[in-house]
């Protein structure tokens, strides 16, 4: 809650929430589907094209309903 | 406040909400909406604000949308015999071509980011679903932790900005368009929501 206290991270959700996100937003979610799906880090590690870093690498899938 | 501390935090609804709008445009610009799908879109409901006319618009023309109709429609707009009425790719939007500059800094900053293309999808990276989906997942933390603010509009301003209002923009006046008239009118004015509430926060 500390961010509620920064001028301007108030202005931008006071902004968004005037914009109908919130408006919008619930029946958008509703439709939207799942969030990408986190990749399994050994299939990561199988693509040899990506330099390996200590973290796990994440795919991304295009999404699908 | 470091980025760490930062990204640590739960993600309010304000912004969990625009990858809900991202995730929404990156499932309908990925691939045609099918049956259960359009009955979905159809339940959407927007207020009078922009953004909210956009949704309703939306949710009326998938209310009146054959699902034949609609993926002959999506072949015509981005599939076509050759290519379709529009190219939705970044690298084309900014060059003129496939696979140039604009493809290669994305890669770049995917690899920073710890994102890489799924093995089964085939498309260039930088197809307007794909970089819709990754700021759903950058906002939300779908790769990771939640990505901060800051590089978020980094990400943004790089690789949506100089060309997804336009693309929008094409695609809601296209002369294919029936639902994804729709579609361009809600991303466009997704896209300057967006583009105004990262300039608020900067």
């Amino acid at each position: 809650m500390e961010r509620d206290s920064d001028k301007q991270t108030r202005a931008r959700r006071n902004f968004l929430k005037l914009a109908s996100l919130g408006a919008a937003a619930s029946t958008v979610a509703a439709v939207a589907g799942r969030p990408a799906e986190a990749a399994d880090p050994a299939a990561a590690k199988a693509h040899g094209s990506y330099r390996e870093t200590p973290h796990v690498r994440k795919y991304y899938e295009l999404a699908r309903f | 406040m470091t980025e760490a501390a930062e990204a640590s935090q739960q993600v309010p609804a304000e912004e969990l909400e625009r990858a809900a709008f991202y995730r929404l445009l990156a499932g309908l610009l990925s691939a045609p909406p099918d049956d259960p799908a359009l009955a979905t879109l159809t339940a959407l409901e927007g207020d009078a604000t922009p953004l909210g006319s956009a949704v309703t618009e939306l949710a009326a023309r998938a209310a009146a949308a054959a699902p034949v109709d609609v993926r002959h429609e999506y072949e015509d707009l981005f599939i076509g015999i050759g290519r379709g009425e529009l190219v939705p790719f970044a690298s084309y939007y900014l060059t003129g071509f496939l696979n140039e500059r604009p493809l290669a800094r994305l890669r770049d900053d995917m690899a920073l980011l710890g994102i890489a293309r799924a093995e089964k999808v085939r498309e260039p990276e930088d197809h307007i679903a794909a970089l819709c989906e990754m700021m759903a997942g950058l906002i939300a933390g779908s790769f990771g932790e939640p990505l901060p603010l800051a590089r978020q509009q980094q990400f943004f301003d790089t690789h949506l900005a100089p060309w997804a209002g336009r693309f929008f923009a094409d695609l809601e006046k296209a002369s294919a368009a029936r639902l994804y008239a729709a579609v361009g009118r809600l991303g466009r004015t997704f896209v300057e929501i967006e583009t105004t509430a990262f300039e608020i926060a900067a």
